[in-house]
């Protein structure tokens, strides 16, 4: 069990000429459940490696449990870490798989059976002890990798993508699997993953980064709650990433500016209202409003609509999405509607964006407080 | 194939067949003769493939074990075959076993950590390789006349000597292994790593285990290689019985002193047990040869 | 358990640090020993292995060349330095004629005596236990009067022994001339001061006579010759000998007369202006070059033709028995090339081998193999290819496996014939892969040394040749010869050749890495 604790860390693979992580500064504590997300070179799995220390901190302070342990080999820093391949030993056994660590810190030999054992009920895994990894099934070889890590008794337990190569129906009943395990050893955990419904479900806190710009100060974009990065992104980014299908973006200038709402005016000459706090900032400087798909109301009017013209129609069945054009917008814009629409494509219809879902960015895309969403403690 | 096949295939299996024999009927020809000439009386009979009076004198002396003569008179073994071919295995079991070690510990360096120089290294060991021990024998004479002045047992006629310098032939395999390495998911050792081995200990309980197959294969060519090897070998060893049997074996057919039916027993024995190495090991060499020849 | 992870020096580490340690002990031990007998050079390369050593198994810095630490000392004891210290030959006229360094060549003048005439002793030698004591008498003295020497043991160093003039005849018993004749190495070792201060020096099996040392260093300082701390003074006739730089041999002031043996020394670009143009060496080179590239062209043509062939039938599942077919067909790899070499050898013997008698018998004739100069090339390729097909065949099979099968299945659908499937399928599929191996089998050939030395070792030989030349000769076997043959060993010529075959060594090797790279 442990607190992790990093202080502006960074991550460079050519001495400083270029970083893949910039000041990342992260506070987990004891029992938490912490994932990162972000889209692919991101830097989260550098990370999480940094972390276990299988990638040396090129700038920056890690700490666990108070002890700087930058410089500390993979081998002493007592993290136990579950790899997108698995990694399993493929020489030796289940059991051998689980006890090698143990083996390694020369722990005696009933010590061992009993940890192997309790791993292996825990898991299940109690009837393939003796199989070797390759007459195991995907599945089977995910929990022999979280078993070889719970056997050390780690003070973190890190996550790289441990889902992602397994079929769609195994990975939800992993992920509960997962969130159980988690419920019941309470050991701070780690979890890195491009699925942001593994992390919505199964994480308390939620690390989003994004793929280091030219000149950014930092690729940390939010830490939050997972509610809370859904309806209080802090920017553009995460407001894009977080949700699917991705929030709808319009350009636009503030119109009147207010402490509780305000209306902007978009480049096509509709004036909306939004349920955003803009007192700080002027009228007629640019912004992006953003509305979620699942908010948006399609052939309704109630003074806050666009208009646009239906360019394709994706039917889910309990679900439609319909993706519009619009002259602010280079791409098409979703709208969900829960019924099957009778229009067809080709033909014009006005979709509502009520003021109370709709989100709010300045120029640099940093975003505006919403005044009417539901409040999440931090 | 389950292709159905034209109606002259059998006429062209036949010729296939026939060609075939013949080839190795010439091909052959010379292990059976070497056979027959080892079994004939003297060292200047000819005669047929089978021997008309076959007699076992080569065989005697080949072993080390004179020979009486029918005229009651006594041959002595002109060579001491056994003692050489006794050299040879242990030069070679000892110098491919420094071979793998060395080879296999760098291997893992190029394949596994990052240090300065090493895209370098690798491109100069390619080249190096290349190069035969042969052209730099002065060199490699001189360099063993200084170090006999510190230590006699690696100096001038030691068989110390020749193991240490089939080390220069480490270049190739240090390739060979990094390929397989290179294979082996890096994960596993991270995940080593993590569960508290130091990089030796991930090193020797995981990587080499996985290796086996490599291992076998390089310590078998390497083991060949040094038994076959001639030019080092012969401007290293001046003593009789130091030779190694790549060397002394050239002794029997001095134009002087011609020893053919002596020499094809001493091939016969000498040369089998390697053979029959070769051939057990021949699907891990085959294996090994074309994909370090393909990999580079 | 979390202590052991959190210490940093394990015992293990401990154990590290004392085996670098002992490992260092020795080595600076050697580097003394090194030191004191002039080898500076050695001594600091030592040093600064053993020091660049320990630095790698202690710092945790040097940690990940630990690994690699141990084979590139090996790669560079046993192929770079070789490598450079041929090069650096190359330029010296090294050579049985001139083997040892000036310094060497200096001390074995000086210790060069020569009879100075006089008196001369015959001498009885007795044992006293296990040690010996000789008697000198010679005409010149009174009857009765001689000399005898202290005792001394057997040695294998020089000896220096008093002598002193008696009466007394020994006790011990006196050794019959075929014991004296075995002691003799140390006899010639002894170095007998008379009273008067003569030195004696075995001059016979049976007599002692005066000695002096032919040589004393000229240590005047004002001479106007080159490299005058090393001129000697002949002590018979007073003249000054002084090293000849540019000959590498002691000569007299005038340069007429040359006093072995000679010393190594720089001679610049001569070994490689004689190569390319002395007409008893670049003759012979540059015939050998063309055979060279030819025989290595040759071989791999001949194996590569064959190999793929046998390759494509061994593959071609109708004919059954594949894998026996195989077997048999590696044969010839399988057995070591040395053994095979040395029977082809022994077959091809012009009178007793069993191909003459079979073609004495089919046809009527007996082909010199070894004295014609076609005939020994026809037979150097015709063994290499029966040595070097398995290998193409090998190679092959594992190429052909990667070929897949419905490129055939498509070509059958079309109609091809087997030779249009070879010709249109095979080998465009194959060529690419092969290349870089085809060019280092050519590489392996043109250093094919063994084949040579042992089956012709470059006979029939050519005429008109500096150095001992053959017809079947290739550039490696050549100068192998001119090395390590039985006439006149010139290290520096032959290093010189080396280096030339190192630049087309590395040109190919260089071709090997654009061919390889291009493949991937």
């Amino acid at each position: 069990m442990a607190e992790v604790k990093l202080v502006s860390i960074s991550k460079s693979y050519d001495q400083g000429k270029t970083w893949t992580l910039k000041d990342i500064n992260l506070n987990i504590d004891n029992g938490e459940f912490i994932a990162f997300i972000g889209p692919s070179g991101c830097g989260k799995s550098t990370l999480l490696r940094m972390i276990c220390g299988l990638e040396d901190i090129t700038s920056g302070e890690l700490s666990i449990n108070g002890e700087r342990v930058n410089d500390r080999p993979p081998n002493e820093r007592r993290a136990g870490m579950v790899f997108q391949s698995y990694a399993l030993y493929p020489h030796m056994s289940v059991a051998e798989n689980m006890a090698f660590g143990l083996k390694l810190a020369k722990a005696k030999k009933d010590v061992i059976d009993e940890r192997v054992g309790e791993a292996a009920r825990i898991l299940q895994l109690q009837a393939l002890l003796e199989r070797k990894p390759k007459a195991m099934s995907g599945g089977q070889r995910q929990r022999v990798a979280i078993g070889r890590s719970i056997v050390q008794q780690p003070r973190v337990f890190l996550f790289d993508e441990p889902l992602s190569n397994l079929d769609v129906a195994l990975r939800v009943q992993m992920r509960q699997e997962i969130a159980r395990l988690h419920r019941r050893l309470k050991t701070t955990s780690i979890y890195v993953t491009h699925d942001q419904v593994e992390a919505m479900t199964l994480a308390d806190h939620i690390v989003v980064l994004s793929p280091l710009a030219q000149d950014a100060t930092t690729n940390l974009e939010q830490v939050g709650k997972p509610l809370e990065l859904y309806h209080h992104p802090a920017n553009l980014f995460v407001a894009g990433f977080i949700g699917s299908p991705k929030m709808n973006f319009f350009d636009g200038v503030i119109e009147q500016n207010g402490e509780e709402e305000s209306r902007i005016r978009l480049t096509t000459g509709e004036s909306l209202k939004a349920y955003v706090n803009t007192s700080k900032a002027d009228i007629g400087v640019r912004v992006i409003l953003g509305i979620r798909p699942e908010h948006t109301l399609a052939e309704t009017d109630n003074g806050n609509s666009v208009d646009g013209r239906i360019e394709a129609l994706e039917r889910l069945g309990a679900e439609s999405f319909i993706y519009m054009s619009h002259d602010t917008i280079r791409e098409h814009f979703i709208v969900r509607v829960e019924d099957s629409l009778r229009r067809e494509e080709g033909s014009r219809i006005r979709v509502e964006l009520p003021p109370e879902h709709c989100y709010l960015f300045d120029a640099k895309g940093i975003a505006f407080r919403r005044t009417r969403a539901p409040e999440i403690d931090h | 194939m389950a292709m159905v096949q034209s109606r002259n295939l059998k006429y062209r299996v036949w010729t296939a067949r026939i060609v075939m024999w013949l080839f190795l009927l010439v091909i052959l020809f010379p292990f059976f003769m070497i056979i027959s000439v080892s079994l004939r009386t003297g060292n200047f009979a000819t005669g047929s493939l089978i021997p008309e009076n076959p007699s076992l004198e080569h065989w005697y002396l080949a072993l080390g074990i004179p020979w009486e003569n029918a005229d009651g008179s006594i041959t002595q073994p002109p060579f001491p075959v056994l003692t050489w071919l006794w050299n040879s295995i242990k030069v070679a079991i000892t110098s491919s076993a420094m071979i793998l070690i060395l080879a296999t510990t760098g291997a893992y360096a190029f394949a596994r950590l990052r240090f300065r120089f090493k895209q370098q290294m690798l491109t100069a060991m390619m080249i190096l390789q290349m190069f035969p021990a042969v052209l730099a024998l002065v060199a490699i004479y001189s360099l063993f006349d200084q170090i006999g002045d510190y230590i006699p047992w690696l100096g001038l006629d030691s068989l110390g000597s020749v193991t240490l310098a089939y080390l220069g032939g480490m270049a190739l395999h240090i390739w060979l292994i990094k390929g397989y390495f290179e294979t082996i998911d890096n994960s596993l050792e991270e995940a080593a790593a993590i569960d508290g081995a130091t990089p030796w200990q991930a090193f020797r309980f995981v990587l080499l285990p996985l290796s086996v197959p490599i291992l076998a294969v390089v310590f078998i060519l390497a083991f060949i290689a040094s038994i076959a090897e001639y030019p080092v070998a012969s401007v290293l060893l001046q003593s009789m019985d130091n030779l190694t049997l790549a060397v002394g074996s050239r002794q029997y057919l001095n134009p002087q002193n011609y020893l053919w039916g002596d020499f094809a027993a001493a091939a016969v024995l000498s040369g089998l047990p390697i053979t029959v190495i070769f051939l057990a090991c021949q699907r891990w060499i085959v294996g090994g040869l074309t994909s370090g020849g393909v990999k580079g | 358990m979390s202590s052991s992870r959190i210490s940093i020096k394990s015992p293990s580490a401990y154990l590290v640090i004392a085996i670098v340690a002992l490992i260092d002990l020795v080595l600076l031990y050697g580097v003394t020993l090194m030191y004191a007998q002039g080898e500076l050079a050695f001594a600091i390369l030592v040093l600064i292995l053993a020091a660049v050593g320990s630095w790698v198994f202690i710092s945790k810095k040097g940690y990940n060349y630990r690994y690699v630490y141990p084979s590139l000392l090996g790669v560079v004891t046993f192929i770079v330095f070789p490598l450079i210290y041929t090069v650096n030959v190359a330029f010296t006229n090294y050579s049985s004629n001139h083997l040892l360094s000036l310094d060497r060549v200096r001390a074995i003048h000086l210790a060069k005596t020569w009879r100075t005439g006089g008196e001369s002793f015959s001498f009885k030698m007795y044992r006293e236990g296990p040690n010996f004591r000789l008697m000198l008498s010679s005409a010149s003295r009174a009857t009765g009067e001689h000399y005898l020497t202290e005792p001394f043991p057997e040695t294998s160093e020089p000896l220096k022994l008093k002598a002193y003039v008696s009466t007394h005849v020994p006790t011990g018993a006196e050794l019959p001339i075929r014991e004296v004749i075995k002691k003799r190495s140390t006899l010639k070792r002894l170095d007998i001061v008379l009273p008067n201060g003569t030195g004696l020096a075995m001059t016979s099996l049976r007599k002692f006579g005066a000695i002096a040392k032919v040589y004393r260093p000229d240590d005047r300082i004002d001479r106007e010759y080159p490299e005058q701390n090393y001129a000697l003074i002949d002590n018979r006739t007073g003249e000054t000998i002084y090293p000849d730089m540019a000959t590498g041999y002691y000569t007299n002031s005038d340069g007429s007369e040359q006093i072995g043996p000679g010393f190594t020394i720089y001679t610049g670009w001569d070994n490689f202006t004689r190569v390319f143009t002395d007409p008893g060496i670049q003759g012979p080179f540059l015939k050998i070059f063309a055979w060279t590239v030819i025989f290595s062209a040759l071989s791999v043509v001949f194996t590569l033709i064959i190999g793929l062939l046998l390759a494509c039938l061994v593959q071609w599942e109708p004919l059954k028995g594949n894998g026996i077919y195989r077997l048999l067909l590696i044969l010839p790899y399988a057995v070591p090339a040395f053994i095979s070499i040395l029977i082809f050898r022994g077959l091809f013997n012009q009178n007793f081998g069993e191909i003459n008698l079979l073609l004495d018998l089919l046809f009527g004739v007996k082909p010199e193999w070894f004295s014609n100069e076609l005939l020994a090339k026809s037979m150097v390729v015709i063994v290499n290819t029966w040595l070097g097909y398995p290998y193409m065949m090998i190679l092959s099979i594992g190429l052909l496996k990667s070929i897949p099968d419905d490129l055939y299945e498509a070509s059958a659908i079309d109609g091809a014939t087997p030779v249009q499937n070879l010709f249109h399928i095979t080998i465009p599929m194959i060529i690419k892969p092969l290349t870089p191996l085809l060019i280092a089998s050519f590489a392996f050939n043109f250093n094919n040394l063994v084949l040579i030395a042992l089956l012709t070792d470059g006979a029939p030989d050519m005429l008109h040749a500096t150095t001992p030349a053959g017809a079947t000769d290739i550039l490696v076997s050549y100068t192998f010869r001119i090395a390590f043959g039985s006439y006149g060993q010139d290290y520096g010529l032959a290093s010189a050749i080396a280096t030339v075959i190192f630049l087309m060594v590395g040109f190919i090797a260089w071709v090997n890495l654009k061919a390889t790279r291009q493949l991937q």
